[in-house]
C-alpha cells in the first residue's frame, strides 16, 4: 500500500513538472519543470529500492545517485544555453526563439 | 538543564509512525506546484528550492540517507543557485509585463494552457490508473530485513560494480561543465 502511495506522489510531481514544461513560455521555467520530473524519477528509484526483495544490492540507490549527477550536468548546460539565447535574442521566451539561423 | 537532558536520554522514544513521510511529500507537491504557477521568477526559484529540500527529507525518511544528503548538496546547493543566477542574468521583460494583473486576454496563451492541462490530466490519469491496478505494486510489501544504507557500502559498490559508469559520469560532468562555460562565455565581436 505504501509503495502505491509513493508512486502516486511521484506521478503527481511528474505531472506538475510536465505542466511547467508544456504550458510556460519562459525557458527557465521549462527547465524547472524538467528538474521536477527528474526528481519524480529519483523518488521512484528510491521507492522501488525500498520495496525490492534485495535492498542490499543498492541498485536503486546507485541509479538515483547517477541520475542526480546527470541532472546537475543537464541543468548547467541548459542554463548556459538559455543565457546565450538571451544574449542573442534579448528574450528567454521559447516561442520567440524559433529559428535555427544564428 | 540537567533534568531535561536526563529526561531526554531516559525517555523511551516511540518509532516514527509510518504516515510521517506524508508531511515532506505534501510539502514537496505544494511547493512544486507553486514553483510552476507563480508569476515572479524569483518566487518560482525559491519554491523550487523548498520542493527540493522536501524531496531530500523524503529520501531520508525512506531510509536512503546518503541519497537525501546528495540531493540536498547537489540540488539545493548547486542547481538552485544556478537557476537563481540564470534568472538574474536574464532580466526578462516578462516579469514586468506579468506584474500587471489586468493583462489582455490572449487566445493563444489560453489555448496553450488548455491543451497542456488536458495532456497533463491525461498522463496523470494514466499513471494513477496504472499504479492502482498494477498487481506488482499491490503485492509489494516491505522486505523483512530492513534496508540499511551504509555510505561505506555505496563507496564499495561505486568502486567495484559501477566503476565504469562512475568514470563515464566523471567524463560527462567534466565535459558538461567545460561546455557550459564555453557556451555562456561572452563572444568576441569580430
Amino acid at each position: 500500500m505504501m509503495l502505491q502511495i509513493l508512486l502516486a506522489i511521484s506521478a503527481i510531481l511528474f505531472c506538475i513538472g510536465l505542466l511547467a514544461a508544456l504550458t510556460r513560455s519562459n525557458a527557465i521555467l521549462v527547465l524547472i519543470g524538467i528538474e521536477l520530473m527528474l526528481g519524480a524519477g529519483n523518488l521512484n528509484f528510491i521507492a522501488f529500492w525500498k520495496f525490492s526483495a534485495h535492498p542490499e544490492l543498492l541498485t536503486g540507490v546507485m541509479f538515483a545517485i547517477f541520475s542526480i549527477a546527470l541532472a546537475a550536468a543537464e541543468a548547467a548546460v541548459g542554463l548556459a544555453i538559455i543565457i546565450q539565447v538571451h544574449r542573442r535574442l534579448r528574450t528567454v521566451n521559447i516561442n520567440k526563439a524559433d529559428q535555427l539561423k544564428g | 538543564m540537567h533534568d531535561l537532558l536526563q529526561y531526554l536520554t531516559s525517555r523511551h522514544w516511540e518509532p516514527a509512525p509510518e504516515w510521517l513521510f506524508l508531511i515532506p511529500a505534501l510539502l514537496m507537491l505544494a511547493a512544486g506546484f507553486a514553483a510552476v504557477v507563480l508569476r515572479n521568477l524569483i518566487h518560482c526559484a525559491l519554491c523550487l528550492t523548498l520542493s527540493f529540500i522536501a524531496l531530500g527529507v523524503l529520501f531520508i525518511a525512506l531510509g536512503a540517507e546518503f541519497v537525501g544528503l546528495v540531493q540536498l548538496l547537489v540540488y539545493v546547493g548547486a542547481v538552485s543557485m544556478l537557476i537563481v543566477f540564470a534568472i538574474l542574468l536574464t532580466p526578462a521583460s516578462e516579469v514586468a509585463a506579468s506584474n500587471n494583473p489586468f493583462r489582455s486576454f490572449n487566445l493563444s496563451r489560453a489555448l496553450n494552457a488548455a491543451v497542456g492541462g488536458f495532456i497533463v490530466l491525461l498522463v496523470l490519469g494514466g499513471l494513477l490508473a496504472a499504479i492502482a491496478f498494477s498487481p506488482h505494486a499491490q503485492a509489494a510489501v516491505l522486505p523483512t530485513t530492513a534496508a540499511t544504507l551504509k555510505p561505506a557500502a555505496i563507496g564499495q559498490n561505486l568502486l567495484t560494480q559501477t566503476l565504469l559508469p562512475l568514470q563515464g559520469a566523471a567524463i560527462l560532468l567534466t565535459a558538461a561543465l567545460v561546455g557550459a562555460a564555453l557556451l555562456a562565455k561572452e563572444e568576441k565581436q569580430s
